[in-house]
């Protein structure tokens, strides 16, 4: 008896370790290798070229130069991590935001056409990215979509801007409307905080930064509607019904009964949109190459171009470390967040 | 407990058996060369290469194809097949990194450093035929610490584009290669209309133009041994100021300011009177813009005289290659007299030896002013780490351009990106 038990468990476990194996090798190959690289290249001077075996172990140099020591490295590393953050500050909350508009609308018992909706809205998501940017590239132009529907919409007080092209930060450009520009800054908005002006911080998302938020937006608007959309059919139809009938009105139905019982999936679409954000590159690379004025350059993007164009792979390994314990202590955080007011 | 494990051990076997199965076929050819698929027709004991490049235009990758074909139909024992990739410097690095480089590769001038400093490349320069015949300005393009590395496949130069009918349409005589900046400026100024939406001259915030300007002016990126940098200059801040000015002064532009990708398209369109490109312009214009009819010149001499750069390309072959020897020649025979004419007759690039150019004229006579750049081009060439520096003073144009950064404060901040690159 006992034994037979045990023979079963054993088959259970073969048959386990079995199905496993493939899908283990493919990991370790595809990943846990890798990231073990990458950690070991980020303590090397190692420079992308020569035979990895020649690279030399440098302690943590390259995490120094990146955080401590002032240069054109940790510039360009505050930079783009700058860029990062206001590219995941504009994104997540109104891709969170609209997704969840979305969903609901398209929840409706009652909308016609749902099935093309759904479909009108999933659509981008699964669109070629590449293909997107290169549309986007030319409704961005001076001539292009963009600036003429704004042009004809303001009734001509529109003045058409080469998007892409375009170094201003919405902030800087809003602080001009008060008198407030570089010349005329107070002392210490000129103080240097980790090889960046404070000016340099307040800039606000670029002109052409805000040309690929918004295309990054309305690509994954869909996946983060599909999501909620799945989320919202688990409510059950009985709480509305019962919240109906004491007289709740729709705004009343959507922040306490909505909102609340969808609160889980709204921290995963959060996490994912600022996962995405933070590993933004494919957009930055066809349209922007991080330019104009590096005002598009992202994290993923400088670890791309300091590996691959400037031959330092060490120091593109190190960011790629910061990278990974930047969006591993977001995470916590805001799941901490999330969290804390479900209590 | 034990079972488990063996049991993890043999289903772990049992795949390694699969991969390994798998992968037999594979490996062999690479144990021997002589062995390649699509080489059938080669005897046996034969060396294959590989020669790696980037796919450029058709016509180009065709022709390329033939004159490698023609190699190999005269040398049954070096057969070389050509691959021509996409993100051609990634492929590049990997394969390098990886230890299974191609034989004999591209190389851009501006790359040549980081690879030379990596160790990636042989030096076989010295070992072409008549190596003197080569453009002294193209063999210092290559040429790194006193080493020849590799030869230069062809080149181009920057020359200056002009519409002939906005310029008649003006009444402005053409540019001629005695223009100075003034010329440049008054005929750029002429030759804007802003209700028709035209400019005088399309330049990008681009290094790889304004250091033209740099040169002109007199002023250097670094003295002569790469200790020191001298981009915050007098002459520097003259270059800039007149290149950036202008765009302020709205008599020039850059291609996003005409709804273009490049200044070539804005000046295709007939947004632009003038551009400064090299012979790529050429066949895009004909392809794209067949109707549009303009002339070439040299670039206008600044306050120090004439300048231009020299954009070039040279066939690299990889120091821990497994056929060296076979590679050189094969080079050799590219950028030799014979291959380079086969390959250079069709007008797209230039020929870099001396001894070729006047046959190549007398088919061109349009390009002269291109070719003529070769003898007081400078080398598009730094140090290893410098695209550090590309990125900084590229993107304080930008900034320039619109008027958001000064260009003592550009020159300022590249003087300083430049240094720690130096000094590292």
């Amino acid at each position: 008896m006992a034994t037979g038990i045990k023979q079963q468990d054993r088959q259970d476990a073969i048959a386990g370790w079995g199905f496993m194996t493939p899908a283990l090798i493919l990991f370790a190959v595809f990943v846990f290798i890798p990231i073990f690289f990458a950690i070991y290249f980020s303590f090397t001077d190692w420079n992308g070229i020569s035979p990895p075996a020649e690279a030399k172990f440098v302690g943590f140099d390259n995490f120094r130069v990146l955080l401590f020591e002032d240069g054109i490295r940790r510039a360009d590393f505050f930079k783009a991590l700058k860029n990062t953050a206001y590219f995941s500050l504009g994104v997540v909350p109104t891709q969170t935001a609209l997704a969840l508009l979305l969903a609901v609308i398209v929840n409706q018992r009652r909308l016609r056409f749902k099935s093309f909706f759904r479909t009108a809205y999933y659509f981008p998501s699964i669109t070629s990215s590449i293909a997107i940017s290169m549309l986007f590239l030319f409704l961005y132009q001076k001539n292009g979509l963009v600036n003429q529907v704004l042009q004809t919409i303001t009734f001509g007080a529109w003045e058409p801007i080469a998007w892409m092209a375009d170094p201003r930060g919405l902030f800087h450009i809003i602080f001009g409307w008060f008198g407030l520009t570089l010349e005329t800054a107070p002392a210490w908005m000129q103080a240097n905080v980790l090889s960046l002006s404070v000016w340099d911080w307040l800039s606000g998302p670029s002109v052409a930064l805000m040309g690929i938020m918004i295309l990054n937006t309305w690509t994954t608007i869909g996946t983060m509607m599909v999501i909620f959309l799945a989320a919202l059919q688990d409510v059950p139809r009985e709480v509305y019904e019962a919240s109906e009938m004491d007289g709740a009105n729709a705004r009343q139905i959507f922040f306490k009964i909505t909102l609340p019982l969808v609160r889980p999936t709204l921290f995963f679409v959060v996490t994912l949109g600022l996962i995405g954000t933070f590993q933004v590159f494919d957009q930055v690379y066809v349209m922007s190459s991080g330019g104009p004025a590096k005002t598009t350059l992202t994290v993923a993007y400088l670890v791309y171009r300091n590996g691959f164009t400037n031959s330092q792979m060490g120091l593109a390994a190190a960011i790629a470390l910061l990278l990974f314990a930047i969006i591993f202590t977001l995470t916590l955080v805001q799941r901490r967040i999330t969290e804390g007011k479900k209590e | 407990m034990k079972s488990k494990l063996s049991m993890l051990l043999s289903a772990l076997l049992l795949t390694a058996m699969i991969l390994s199965a798998c992968a037999t076929p594979a490996a062999q050819p690479a144990a021997q060369p002589a062995a390649g698929g699509e080489q059938a027709a080669a005897p046996a004991g034969a060396v294959n290469l590989q020669l790696m490049g980037w796919a450029s235009s058709d016509a180009e990758n065709v022709r390329l194809q033939e004159v490698v074909d023609g190699w190999n139909a005269a040398n049954p024992d070096i057969q070389v097949s050509l691959n021509l990739v996409p993100d051609y410097d990634t492929k590049l690095q990997t394969s390098l990194a990886g230890g299974a480089p191609p034989d004999i590769f591209y190389v851009d001038s501006f790359r040549l450093p980081d690879l030379a400093a990596a160790g990636a490349l042989l030096p076989i320069g010295d070992k072409m035929t008549n190596v003197d015949d080569f453009y002294p300005s193209l063999r210092e393009a290559f040429t790194v610490d006193g080493v020849f590395y590799c030869p230069p496949k062809d080149f181009s130069t920057l020359a200056l584009e002009y519409n002939t009918d906005l310029f008649d349409a003006a009444g402005l005589a053409y540019p001629t290669a005695d223009w100075t900046w003034d010329d440049l400026r008054a005929a750029a100024e002429a030759l804007t209309n802003k209700d028709a939406g035209v400019v005088g001259f399309s330049i990008n915030p681009d290094f790889a133009r304004w250091i033209a300007f740099l040169y002109q002016a007199g002023g250097e990126v670094a003295n002569a041994d790469f200790t020191a940098m001298t981009l915050d200059s007098p002459e520097a801040l003259q270059a800039m100021e007149f290149y950036v000015g202008l765009v302020r002064d709205g008599f020039a532009a850059p291609a996003s300011d005409l709804d273009s990708g490049w200044p070539g398209e804005a000046f295709g369109k007939g947004r632009a009177a003038m551009t400064m490109e090299g012979n790529w312009i050429v066949p895009y214009l004909k392809d794209q813009f067949p109707d549009l009819k303009y002339g070439i010149t040299e670039l206008p001499a600044g306050p120090a005289g004439k300048a231009t750069m020299a954009f070039t390309v040279c066939y690299g072959v990889a120091a821990n290659g497994r056929n060296t020897d076979a590679a050189t020649r094969v080079v050799d025979y590219l950028t030799g007299p014979e291959g380079m004419k086969a390959w250079t007759d069709l007008g797209l690039a230039m020929p870099t030896r001396q001894s070729l150019r006047d046959g190549w004229l007398a088919q061109y006579p349009n390009l002269e002013p291109m070719l003529n750049g070769a003898d007081y081009a400078r080398k598009w060439q730094f140090r290893p780490g410098f695209g550090d520096v590309l990125d900084t003073i590229n993107a304080g144009l930008q900034e320039a351009f619109t008027g958001t950064k000064t260009p003592q404060a550009v020159l300022s901040e590249t003087q300083s990106v430049g240094e720690q690159v130096l000094a590292r």
